[in-house]
């Protein structure tokens, strides 16, 4: 017994440490500024605040950068995820030539740097005269996200049994009537798992944000956040947290409630042992 | 797998829809990565002003010139470094953590979130909030180290040279290590306890039980997780460029950096492509390998 409750102090003490990082930066975001260069720090804020919440949505363009990264975000996932579960419905479940070559084509681009494909981007928007755009960098994000959509869908349809498409076949079903009724239901955990995984990836995007877009009213959150860092005269740090905190909301969300969908989608991009 | 060729006509028709289902992939798979991959290879070749984006063509000089400068050995260097160093972290961390939460412990869904949340938060988060913890005058690590006896003044975690390459690997290991704990603790889970049992009764303490079965059984996983986890680390940009620019002068500078700063910064779009399509060379080794162990796998299953 003793064994135990000293391996779980010791697991925990190792959780909190991981953890710690984060909870600073709750705890940083509701502290008044005056309590911030308090010698020795304060663990749990004396006074609470929401002073830095309210100057965050009031003074500055958070609202806008956090508009822009929703438009974007869900831009990108129902376009990625849509053309995505057609793709990996045709590379599983029908036979034609090229089929598995472009099966490890994806894989590839899936592990491709975004530096190498940001130049020629860069050049190909600047000309179509879309740079600047929300509808830009969704274009640029399709580069990383679709691969991604495309792997992890692939192998979640390659996981439904073929024979209940068949029994649909024989009674009588066309072959996309059967994907509507049979597959679509059969793939939605997988579906959601992918979505989530899109949304995580273009919401927290930050290097084609950078490069693509540099002005306030297309700006997401991931290089408006950080400009506010760069920009400010002194850093206040209060206010980044605070930032930073509601940055993490779909996350915190996303973890409060559909944590498995997360899981589920590990097994699935790739790391099957 | 093998059919006859006698295709039946709804065999082909099935083939047609299988081919238009795919279309639209195969459309913005030329035009956002197959175009633009071989369009830096052919940029590479040219000298390139960004803000104009006048050129001329120079052949190979690019790579002529990229290998003479020590910027890029340099680079290259901290891109091992990095990758070496974080990687290596990463794995023992999350290895170890994979075990300890494999155990029965209290709260152990709540445990896994905590250590999940690192990997999902955004790096612009997770560097501002390392780059307070870092702070030199408020900084609480700075606090506590002092307070505990460990230095006697405020260290300058990023802005001096060791230092800086050793903080970056540091959040880089706290930033990815749960991808390593997740992945290997779906593979504990399915290593058959009897095995355990076995070895119990032939009289094996923890320690070599695992040696003996839990680590060869991890062993095909940790060699895909290393692939993947060196891909990834070694072009990585945004965790590098928000904690340090790659600073103090060019010691964190990796090639990602040096790719970003060329076109961006110095607006030389030719010199950068070529830094670029050097880049995707050195990691094309590792992609190679880990997409044939993966088609091997599938082909097996």
């Amino acid at each position: 017994m003793t064994r135990r409750i000293l391996f779980n102090l010791f697991a925990w003490s190792i959780v909190l440490a991981v953890a710690f990082p984060l909870f600073w930066m709750v705890v940083t975001s509701i502290k008044p500024q005056f309590e911030l260069f308090r010698r020795p720090p304060t663990i749990l804020p004396e006074t609470v605040t929401f002073e830095h919440y309210w100057r965050l949505l009031k003074e500055t363009n958070f609202l806008i950068y956090f508009r822009n990264s929703v438009v974007l975000s869900v831009a990108t996932t129902v376009t990625v995820v849509s053309i995505a579960t057609l793709g990996a419905y045709s590379l599983v479940r029908f036979r034609y030539r090229g089929r598995e070559s472009l099966a490890f084509l994806v894989l590839f681009t899936y592990l491709l740097p975004s530096v190498v494909l940001i130049i020629p981007l860069y050049l190909m928007l600047v000309t179509l005269g879309l740079a600047n755009s929300i509808l830009s960098l969704v274009i640029a994000y399709t580069t990383f996200a679709l691969p991604y959509a495309l792997w992890l869908l692939r192998s979640f349809m390659a996981g439904i049994p073929e024979d209940l498409e068949s029994a649909a076949l024989v009674d009588g079903a066309s072959r996309l009537g059967a994907f509507w009724d049979v597959i679509l239901p059969q793939l939605l955990p997988g579906i959601i798992s992918t979505a989530l995984f899109t949304f995580i990836l273009s919401w927290n995007e930050y290097l084609f944000a950078l490069v693509l877009i540099n002005s306030d009213s297309a700006r997401p959150l991931t290089t408006g956040v950080m400009n506010m860092l760069v920009s400010s005269f002194n850093i206040e740090w209060s206010l980044l947290m605070a930032a930073s905190v509601m940055m993490s909301v779909p996350l915190i969300i996303v973890f409060a409630f559909l944590q498995s969908y997360l899981t589920r989608g590990f097994g699935a991009g790739g790391v099957k042992g | 797998m093998s059919r006859p060729n006698t295709a039946t006509p709804l065999e082909r028709r099935y083939a047609m829809l299988g081919v238009i289902l795919i279309a639209p992939t195969i459309l913005v798979f030329c035009a956002v990565i197959v175009y633009p991959l071989f369009s830096a290879i052919y940029l590479s070749l040219f000298q390139i002003f960004t803000p104009t984006l006048q050129g001329s063509f120079v052949g190979l000089e690019n790579y002529q010139r990229l290998f003479q400068r020590s910027e890029f050995w340099i680079s290259l260097r901290n891109t091992l470094v990095w990758t070496i160093g974080t990687l290596t972290l990463q794995i023992l961390l999350g290895v170890a953590m994979a075990l300890v939460l494999h155990q029965n412990l209290w709260f152990r869904s709540l445990a896994r979130s905590l250590i999940l949340f690192p990997y999902f938060v955004s790096t612009v988060v997770a560097v501002l909030v390392w780059r307070w913890l870092f702070n030199d005058l408020y900084g609480i690590l700075n606090h506590l180290m002092i307070s505990v006896g460990l230095i006697d003044w405020p260290l300058d975690f990023l802005g001096s040279s060791p230092n800086a390459m050793i903080s970056v690997i540091l959040v880089g290991a706290w930033k990815y290590f749960p991808f390593v704990v997740i992945a290997v603790l779906a593979r504990l889970q399915t290593i058959p306890e009897p095995l355990y049992e076995a070895a119990k009764i032939d009289g094996a303490g923890p320690i070599a039980r695992f040696f003996d079965i839990t680590l060869p059984q991890l062993r095909e996983v940790l060699v895909v997780i290393i692939l993947l986890r060196a891909i990834w680390d070694f072009k990585e940009f945004d965790l590098i460029f928000l904690l340090t620019g790659g600073g103090p002068l060019i010691t964190t500078q990796t090639l990602p950096l040096l790719v970003y700063k060329e076109a961006f910064a110095l607006n030389q779009m030719g010199m950068a492509s070529a830094y670029a399509v050097v880049m995707m060379a050195i990691m094309l080794v590792f992609m190679v390998v880990y997409v044939l162990k993966t088609r091997n796998k599938d082909e097996s299953r």
